[in-house]
C-alpha cells in the first residue's frame, strides 16, 4: 500500500479541522515521544509526520473523511502505555491523539452504566464512581494512566480477570468513527442485544484497526468493599502453580486474582526493592486476592483459600488487609520490571496465553528455555486465567549484535512451545506490530484470511493504522 | 487565674555541644525576641552543659538577651532526659517563666515533652510559626499536621508555662549586635537530680561532611536515580555546592542511603534555604517533610511529577544528563563563595 | 515481664485529600492504618520478647474500631491487647493521652519496657513516648536504631543529628524507635487467626481510676484555636528541554538561579 506525505497543505486542512494548537507538524521534538509506546527497544518505533488533537466525534470523521481522500494513514492513540507498538506510526502519516477527549459524560445510577469519552484515564473512571459505590471492574496493570479508549481497543485484561473478566465485559456501547468517517453507534445501554453481528465484541480488541471510539458506555457493579490479599510462598513453581486449578475447582470460591511469580523474578524484585519477605527459600509466589461487600464474607474467604495453599505445601501465607501491607506485598509484584530494566535494558516482554491448567509445564519448558539460551526469563503474571508474563532479559555482558541475533531463535523456540500447549501469543498485549510475524505460528491462512477480508470490507484504502495485526496488503 | 499572672517573661532553652552553643540557640532568639517585644517583657534563656565559660555565654547577651540561668556541671555534659529535666523543673518552679521554647530537634523533642508533664502543662511540637495573641496576650503556636496539609494554631489557655518547639532552620539566628548586658545567674548543681539508670556511653559520627538536619543547602535524591551505583553523581553535585545529601524513602527502603538521609514523614523534616531534588516524585510523604524549604528545585524526566506542583524551578530532563551538567556549571563558574 | 507497645490507629493520609473550598481535611473513604512508625515498635518487641522470654502487650486509646488496629499488631505476633475506650477520652491532647496510657501501663504491672514509636503520622508530635516516661517517672530513650537486652538494663544506639549515641539503661524504661531498628514482619495466616478469636479487653476512664474531666478535649491543657490551609506561593519555571543545547540552556539557567539563591 503507497501512502502520501502529510503536506503542509494536508496540514493545513487539519489545523482548520482540530484548530492550529492541536497540530503538532514540522516539530521533530514534540513529534518524538508519538512515536513508540512503552516498548522500550527503538526498533518497534517510527516517527509520525503529524500529530492530531481532536475534540468531538465531528471532527474525527473530517480526519478520516481527509485522510481517505489524500491517502494518508491515520493510527490512533490513547496513553501510550501499550506493549505491542500498536499505537506506533509504522507507515507514517498522523497519529489521533485521543487526549483531549476526556470527560466522563454520564452516570447513569438506575441502570448502572457509565458513558465516557475515550480519553478518560482508568484509574479516574473508579476515583469518581466511589463515593456512589460504584465499580469499573476492569483492570489493568497501567490502571494509572492508560486511557479507556485504549483498553477497550485492546481489550485489556489485567490482575482482576479470574473473577471479573477482561474489558470486553463491560463494553456496551460504543459511539464509533468507521474507516470512512461515518459515525455509527453500536449496542447501547442494553444488557441483552442480539441485533444482527455482534459489533461490540468484533470491535472492543480490534488494535484501532477497525474504527476509533468517541464514546463508550461501560457496565458498572456494585462497589466491593473489602479486599484482602494473601502472598503465599512456596518452595517450587510447581507446588504454587498446582494450587491454581485447586483453587478453581476445589473451593467454589472464585478470587478476584490469581498472580504468579517464580524464583527469579522474586529474587530480583526482593532485592532491587531491599524487601525482606523470606524470599531466598522461596522457589515461587502467589498472590491470590478476594474482595466482596462483606467483611465476613471476605475474612472466611482468604481464611480457606490460605489453609488450602498451607495444605499444599505452602512455606508461609502472609495476609494484607489494609494498605500499608497490601502495598508492600503488590510492590513486589509491580517492581519486577523495574529491578529487570536495571540489569538489562535489552528485553522482550511477551504476554503469552495458555490453558490454565498447562501452566505448569509452560513454566517448567521456559526455565530450560532460558537455561538452554544462557538469558533470564523470570516469568510472571496472572495465573488465574493462564496468561504469563515472561520477559526474555538478555545476559547483560552479551553485545547488541549478539542479543538480535539470538532473540529472534528463542521468541521462535517459545512460540513454538505455547502452541503446542494449545496457548496462544497474547493473552492481553495485543498483537500490534511486534508479534504480527509470529502469527502464522497460531492461527491458520483462513483465519488470517477472514481477519483481512473484515478489515478491507471496512477500510479498503488501509487507512485506519495499518500494518497491525497483519501486513497491509 | 491570678496564679498564671505569677508567670512572666519569655524563655528559650539554649543547647550547647561540649560548651559550645549551637545555632538553634541563636534561631530561638530571633523567635523569642518578637513575643518579648509583642509582650514587653524580659528574654531569657536556660542552659545546661559542662564548661561553659561566661563568655561563650554572653555571645547570647550580645544578641540582647536579658537573664541567663546557667547549670553548670560535669555530669550535665552530655544530654540526659532525667538529670534535664530535673534542673528545668527548678528553672521553672525559681522564674515561673509564662513561655519556654525549644529547638525541635533530637534533645528538645525528648526534653520538653518529658519537662512539660513534669509541669503539668500544655506542649506544641515544630512549631512553624508563634505569636502573642493580642487580646489574651497568651501563645499562639502554629504548626503542619496532617503531612503538612493542614496549619493548626493551638494555644494553652490555663496552664503555664506554655511550652513550644520549634523547627531547627525555621527562622535566622540573631546577630550579635551589640555589647552584653545580661545577667548570668547560675542554678547550683544538687546530687540527687542526677540519680539516673541511663549511662553514656559513646558517640560514633555519622560521617557525613554535612550534617542534613543543619544543612542550608540539601541535594535529595529519589527513584529516579535507578541504582546505588548511580550515587557519586549525586555527592559531586554536592560537592559542588557544599550541600548535604537526603534520599526519599523508595531509595533508602532500598538501601541505596542509610535511613538518616531519608527526608519526609517517616525520616526527619528540612526546612533549607535550598532544596534539590533529583529524580524526585514528590510523594505527598516527601513533601511533608520539605516543602517549607524556602527555595524549590527539581529535576525529573517526568512532567507530570508532583514536585514540579511546589517547585520554584524545575527542569524536566535526563537527570543522567542535567547533573554532571549542572556540576560542571557550578563548578566553572563558581557559584557557591 | 511484659514488653508494652502504645500503638495509635490513624488515617492513612497519603490518601487524605483536602476539600478546596472550606479548606478541611476530608476523610471520607480514607481508611484507617496502624500508625505505619508503629510498626517498628511493634517489630522490636516482638524481637526483644522472642530474645528475652516477655510477654507483648498492645495498648490503644481510641474509638471501639482502634480494635482492628490491636488484632493487626496480634497478627503480627504481639501476645495481647488491651483497647482504652471511653468516651471522655475523645479530644485528648499529648498530656492527656499520655496520662491515659501511663494509667493503663501501671494497671497491667510488672512493665521492663514500653517501645513506642517515634511519632504518629497524624499528629506528628513525638511526645507521647517522653510523655509516658514522665507520667511513670521512669527514663525516656528517643530515636533508636538498636536495642538489645542483657541482665536487667537494655544497651541502645539513638540516631541524633551528626551521628549515633550508644547507651545503656536500667529498666523499666521507655523507648522510642526509628524506622531503621528493624523491618517489621507482615502479618501471616496464623496470626490473622490468632488475633481474630483473641478477645481484646475494653478499659475505661472508670476501670483505670481516671476522672473524666482529668483527660479529653476537657483536660487538656492546649486547645485548636484555628485550623487554616498552608499557603504555598511558588512561581515554578519549569523547563523542558528536548534537545542537547537546550538541555544546557535549562542547566545554565538553574545554575543562574543557584548563584540568585546563594
Amino acid at each position: 500500500m503507497r501512502y502520501n506525505r502529510i503536506t503542509p497543505e494536508i496540514a493545513a486542512s487539519l489545523s482548520e479541522i482540530v484548530g492550529e494548537n492541536f497540530v503538532i507538524y514540522n516539530d521533530p521534538e514534540r513529534l518524538e515521544p508519538y512515536s513508540h509506546d512503552e516498548i522500550p527497544e527503538k526498533k518497534y518505533a517510527a516517527m509520525p509526520e503529524a500529530v492530531v488533537r481532536p475534540r468531538t466525534a465531528d471532527e474525527i470523521s473530517r480526519i478520516m473523511k481527509l485522510a481517505n481522500e489524500f491517502r494518508f494513514p491515520v493510527t490512533p492513540r490513547g496513553a501510550g502505555s501499550g506493549l505491542s507498538g500498536g499505537a506506533v506510526p509504522i507507515h507514517g502519516g498522523i497519529v489521533l491523539h485521543c487526549d483531549r477527549m476526556n470527560e466522563i459524560l454520564e452516570l447513569d445510577k438506575e441502570n448502572m452504566m457509565l458513558t465516557v469519552e475515550p480519553g478518560v484515564v482508568a484509574n479516574d473512571i473508579n476515583e469518581f464512581l466511589k463515593p456512589h459505590g460504584l465499580f469499573y471492574a476492569g483492570y489493568p496493570m497501567s490502571m494509572e494512566t492508560c486511557y479507556i479508549g485504549g483498553n477497550v481497543a485492546e481489550n485489556a485484561g489485567g490482575g482482576k480477570a479470574v473473577k471479573y473478566g477482561v474489558t470486553g465485559r463491560y463494553v456496551l456501547g460504543l459511539e464509533t468513527v468507521m474507516p470512512n468517517g461515518d459515525i455509527v453507534w453500536f449496542g447501547g445501554k442494553l444488557i441483552k442485544d442480539v441485533t444482527g453481528y455482534n459489533m461490540i465484541q468484533l470491535m472492543t480488541g480490534s488494535e484501532g484497526t477497525l474504527g476509533i471510539f468517541s464514546k463508550i458506555v461501560l457496565k458498572l457493579i456494585p462497589l466491593p468493599r473489602y479486599q484482602v490479599d494473601l502472598l503465599c510462598l512456596f518452595k517450587s513453581s510447581q507446588e504454587a502453580i498446582n494450587i491454581v486449578p485447586r483453587i478453581i475447582t476445589g473451593t467454589g470460591i472464585i478470587p478476584t486474582g490469581i498472580e504468579f511469580m517464580d524464583r527469579t523474578a522474586c529474587r530480583e524484585a526482593c532485592e532491587y526493592l531491599n524487601e525482606s519477605i523470606p524470599y531466598q527459600d522461596s522457589g515461587a509466589m502467589v498472590i491470590i486476592t478476594v474482595d466482596g461487600a462483606s467483611r465476613e464474607n471476605v475474612e472466611s474467604e482468604y481464611e480457606t483459600l490460605g489453609e488450602m495453599c498451607m495444605e499444599n505445601g505452602a512455606i508461609e501465607v502472609y495476609v494484607a488487609d489494609n494498605v500499608t501491607t497490601s502495598e508492600r506485598i503488590w510492590k513486589v509484584r509491580r517492581n519486577i520490571g523495574e529491578a529487570y530494566n536495571v540489569i538489562s535494558r535489552r528485553q522482550s516482554g511477551e504476554d503469552i496465553v495458555v490453558p490454565p491448567a498447562a501452566m505448569a509445564q509452560m513454566v517448567e519448558k521456559l526455565s530450560q528455555l532460558a537455561q538452554n539460551f544462557g538469558v533470564m526469563i523470570p516469568c510472571f503474571g496472572h495465573a488465574g486465567d493462564g496468561n504469563l508474563h515472561a520477559r526474555i532479559v538478555s545476559d547483560p555482558k552479551w553485545s547488541d549484535e549478539k542479543w538480535h541475533q539470538v532473540l529472534p531463535e528463542i521468541l521462535e523456540r517459545l512460540y513454538k512451545l505455547t502452541s503446542e500447549l494449545g496457548g496462544s501469543i497474547s493473552g492481553e498485549h495485543g498483537i500490534g506490530h511486534k508479534r504480527k510475524n509470529y502469527m502464522p505460528m497460531f492461527v491458520s491462512d483462513e483465519y488470517l484470511n477472514i481477519l483481512k477480508s473484515i478489515k478491507k470490507s471496512l477500510d479498503p484504502n488501509f487507512i485506519l493504522n495499518p500494518g497491525k495485526i497483519f501486513d497491509s496488503l | 487565674m491570678d496564679k498564671l499572672l505569677e508567670y512572666k517573661d519569655i524563655w528559650i532553652l539554649a543547647q550547647q555541644k561540649e560548651g559550645r552553643l549551637e545555632r538553634i540557640s541563636f534561631e530561638l532568639i530571633t523567635r523569642g525576641r518578637e513575643l518579648a517585644d509583642q509582650r514587653g517583657c524580659r528574654l531569657c534563656a536556660m542552659l545546661f552543659g559542662g564548661d561553659i565559660t561566661d563568655d561563650e555565654l554572653h555571645r547570647l547577651g550580645r544578641c540582647g538577651l536579658d537573664l541567663a540561668a546557667v547549670c553548670r556541671d560535669e555530669r550535665l555534659k552530655d544530654f540526659n532526659v532525667e538529670p534535664y529535666a530535673r534542673v528545668m523543673d527548678v528553672v521553672i518552679s525559681k522564674y515561673r517563666p509564662e513561655v519556654i521554647i525549644a529547638g525541635a530537634t533530637s534533645t528538645g523533642r525528648t526534653l520538653m515533652p518529658y519537662a512539660a508533664i513534669k509541669a503539668n502543662t500544655g506542649l506544641t511540637a515544630d512549631c512553624t510559626g508563634l505569636a502573642i495573641d493580642p487580646e489574651s496576650g497568651g501563645l499562639h503556636q502554629t504548626r503542619p499536621a496532617i503531612g503538612g496539609n493542614i496549619m493548626a494554631t493551638i494555644k494553652t489557655p490555663a496552664h503555664r508555662p506554655q511550652m513550644a518547639t520549634v523547627r531547627p532552620h525555621s527562622t535566622k539566628p540573631a546577630q550579635p549586635a551589640q555589647k552584653s548586658k545580661m545577667l548570668i545567674e547560675d542554678i547550683l548543681p544538687e546530687d540527687q537530680w542526677f540519680t539516673t539508670g541511663v549511662e553514656y556511653l559513646g558517640f560514633e559520627s555519622s560521617g557525613d561532611q554535612v550534617s542534613l538536619a543543619d544543612s542550608d543547602r540539601v541535594v535529595v535524591v529519589g527513584r529516579g536515580i535507578k541504582k546505588a551505583d548511580n550515587l557519586p553523581m549525586i555527592y559531586e553535585l554536592a560537592d559542588a555546592l557544599d550541600a548535604a545529601v537526603g534520599a526519599t524513602r523508595d531509595v533508602v527502603d532500598r538501601g541505596w542511603l542509610s535511613y538518616p538521609h531519608q527526608i519526609g514523614l517517616s525520616g526527619i523534616t528540612i526546612s533549607p534555604k535550598l532544596y534539590i531534588g533529583i529524580g524526585v516524585s514528590g510523594a505527598i510523604q516527601h513533601l511533608a517533610g520539605m516543602q517549607t524549604a524556602e527555595t524549590i528545585i527539581a529535576i525529573n524526566s517526568d512532567p507530570e511529577a508532583q514536585i514540579f506542583k511546589i517547585a520554584d524551578f524545575g527542569i524536566v530532563g535526563d537527570l543522567f544528563e542535567v547533573v554532571p551538567a549542572l556540576t560542571q556549571q557550578i563548578r566553572s563558574g563558581g557559584v557557591v563563595d | 515481664m511484659n514488653i508494652i507497645v502504645p500503638i495509635k490507629q490513624v488515617p492513612d493520609i497519603r490518601n487524605v485529600r483536602m476539600d478546596e473550598k472550606t479548606g478541611t481535611v476530608i476523610r471520607e473513604g480514607v481508611e484507617a492504618i496502624v500508625n505505619p512508625l508503629d510498626l517498628y515498635a511493634i517489630e522490636t518487641a516482638i524481637r526483644l520478647a522472642g530474645s528475652c522470654g516477655a510477654k507483648t502487650i498492645a495498648l490503644s486509646m481510641g474509638p471501639a474500631k482502634a480494635a482492628d488496629a490491636l488484632r493487626e499488631a496480634v497478627s503480627m505476633g504481639i501476645d495481647e491487647a488491651v483497647l482504652l475506650s471511653d468516651k471522655c477520652f475523645a479530644g485528648s491532647d499529648t498530656w492527656a493521652t499520655s496520662y491515659v496510657l501511663s494509667e493503663a501501663v501501671k494497671r497491667i504491672g510488672s512493665y521492663t519496657i514500653i517501645i513506642c514509636g517515634e511519632r504518629a503520622v497524624d499528629g506528628d508530635t513525638g511526645q507521647v513516648g517522653p510523655g509516658i516516661a514522665a507520667w511513670l517517672d521512669i527514663p525516656v530513650l528517643t530515636y533508636l536504631s538498636k536495642v538489645s537486652i542483657n541482665e536487667g538494663s537494655c544497651t541502645v544506639r539513638r540516631l541524633i543529628e551528626d551521628g549515633y549515641e550508644s547507651l545503656s539503661c536500667s529498666m523499666p524504661c521507655v523507648l522510642t524507635v526509628v524506622k531503621e531498628i528493624a523491618e517489621p514482619g507482615l502479618p501471616t495466616l496464623r496470626g490473622k487467626k490468632r488475633a481474630k478469636n483473641l478477645d481484646i479487653p475494653t478499659w475505661t476512664a472508670e476501670y483505670l481510676g481516671i476522672k473524666p474531666e482529668s483527660v479529653g478535649l476537657k483536660g487538656s491543657p492546649t486547645r485548636v484555636v484555628k485550623i487554616d490551609r498552608p499557603k504555598v506561593s511558588r512561581q515554578c519555571r519549569i523547563e523542558k528541554p528536548r534537545s542537547e543545547t537546550k538541555t544546557a540552556a535549562a542547566v545554565k539557567a538553574l545554575a543562574e538561579k543557584l548563584r540568585e539563591t546563594a
